[in-house]
């Protein structure tokens, strides 16, 4: 059992167009893109959106990060092709994976790219509570810890003779206590102790908060979301005219 | 021994196989380990990590021992006199219907040790037995290790407890980035100035204390480390003085 799929959500600090772009357009960028995702079921439209994902990566310098993260998910793509070739098709299979990989490749950038207190930041600027926006950022805070967490969980089981392939669903489900029981026993009490560190710092004891850092839309944001905005426009263009577009867009695995 | 991130915790991670080795091999008992199962080395290899909290799960504290006995291919009678026995011999008896969050975090120690100690491996691992422990705790600890050691099983002891290591362990293992830097008598790699400054800790107070009365012209010898040999030795120091 492998939790690397988790590298998606780890922040690095890094210097690139990417990383120094503000939240905000970030987030229109994976929304847009899971939208777009959304809007197709061809394999040939995805794979192209998938490809225009690539650049992206690169200038981030992710491509690492991001091949672990789609390597974890292996399981997953696995799953979604038996399940949708036995009762649809491969084409529709094949369809799915790309479309979940743009999904996850999409918001796994956002994650990979934005600090953590920057999201909060972000979310407050559009208006959110703070309580809110902070707990949100938090949570994903915690993401890579209780990762590490898990995986503590199951080294401490097996070495008291703990077996995690088990034979049979109901002896597989009922081998997910000795490891689910502890994790979330464990993640209550850091809450509580978390709740506790915060209140000792007065969290909340001043309804208007200032912020040391402040972010701001720029230029290169701007430009960014234009960008963004106009491929948007082009993907919705293109689907409603799908059917006047020449035959190869529509092309499938001859079955 | 080693301060944090020297690799402590990975290096004894990868002696029941939860994690492989990249370069080199591992042999246990002159045996390669590296096509056997964790599940299979783990009979040997007992690991006892530093959180109780990361294995407790089970409704009382005789599930969580009959838990760990559930694989070593038992009979049901077995499976309850090992239990039992295990049980008193670590005070939990009183507790056996309790559930294992209730206990102290002293207590949930304990019944984390005894549920690795009653698979009976030959090979025993701590990750940082003492953390947080009182002194009673320690005691029994150390009682323990005694006997498992007379019983003639291996232990390895993962520790930043530098008295504790100088009192009851006699090899140390130094190690810093990644690498072992010294292996040896205890006595002998704790009281190397050179060594200990390496790997951020400090020299056990004993070593201080001998190095203290030599300053003031007291001639202690090198052999006496242990905090009842220094006692003796000074009381018998004063009685010819005086």
């Amino acid at each position: 059992m492998s939790l690397e799929f988790l590298n998606a959500f780890k922040f690095l600090k890094r210097e690139t167009f990417l990383h120094n772009l503000d939240p905000r357009a970030k987030l229109l960028f994976a929304i847009i893109y899971t939208t777009n995702a959304l809007l197709f079921t061809e394999i040939i439209p995805l794979l192209l959106l998938f490809v225009s994902l690539i650049p992206v990566i690169l200038s981030g310098r992710l491509f690492k990060m991001w091949m672990k993260s789609i390597r974890g998910l292996s399981f997953l793509y696995i799953l979604v092709l038996i399940l949708n070739t036995l009762f649809l098709s491969l084409n529709f299979a094949i369809a799915m994976i790309l479309r979940i990989s743009i999904m996850i490749s999409a918001f796994s950038i956002f994650f990979l790219t934005v600090d953590p207190n920057d999201l909060a930041l972000s979310l407050i600027s559009m208006k959110f509570p703070y309580e809110f926006a902070f707990s949100f950022s938090l949570a994903f805070r915690f993401v890579p810890t209780i990762a590490i967490e898990a995986q503590n969980i199951i080294d401490a089981q097996q070495s008291r003779g703990y077996e995690l392939q088990k034979k049979g669903i109901i002896n597989q489900i009922k081998n997910l206590f000795p490891l689910l029981v502890p994790l979330i026993v464990s993640s209550i009490k850091r809450a509580f102790n978390v709740a506790e560190a915060l209140e000792s710092r007065a969290f909340g004891s001043n309804k208007e908060r200032t912020f040391y850092f402040i972010i701001k839309y720029n230029f290169k944001d701007w430009l960014f979301t234009i960008y963004l905005l106009l491929i948007f426009s082009i993907i919705i263009f293109i689907r409603i005219q799908f059917n006047f577009l020449p035959s190869w867009v529509s092309w499938s695995f001859p079955l | 021994m080693g301060q944090n991130g020297a690799g402590k915790t990975t290096l004894i991670r990868t002696l029941n196989g939860l994690i492989r080795p990249i370069k080199g091999k591992i042999f246990l008992n002159g045996e390669e380990i590296s096509t056997k199962t964790i599940a299979s080395l783990s009979k040997n290899v007992g690991i006892v990590f530093q959180n109780p909290m990361h294995q407790l799960f089970s409704n009382t504290i005789e599930e969580e021992i009959k838990f760990s006995l559930k694989n070593l291919d038992l009979s049901k009678e077995e499976v309850q006199i090992r239990t039992q026995s295990i049980l008193k011999q670590f005070n939990l008896e009183k507790y056996r219907e309790r559930s294992p969050f209730n206990l102290s975090g002293g207590e949930s120690k304990k019944l984390a040790l005894a549920s690795v100690i009653c698979r009976n491996p030959q090979i025993l691992i701590f990750d940082e037995p003492t953390l947080g422990q009182d002194a009673k705790e320690i005691k029994f600890l150390i009682d323990l290790l005694e006997s498992e050691r007379k019983a003639g099983k291996t232990i390895i002891i993962v520790t930043h407890n530098i008295e504790f290591s100088l009192e009851y362990i006699p090899r140390t293992i130094l190690m810093a980035n990644g690498k072992i830097i010294a292996d040896g008598p205890t006595r002998e790699i704790l009281a190397n100035k050179y060594l200990i400054s390496k790997t951020s800790l400090i020299l056990p107070q004993i070593f201080q204390f001998k190095n203290a009365l030599r300053e003031v012209g007291i001639d202690i010898p090198e052999n006496l480390f242990k905090q009842k040999e220094i006692i003796n030795f000074l009381n018998h120091y004063f009685e010819i003085k005086s």
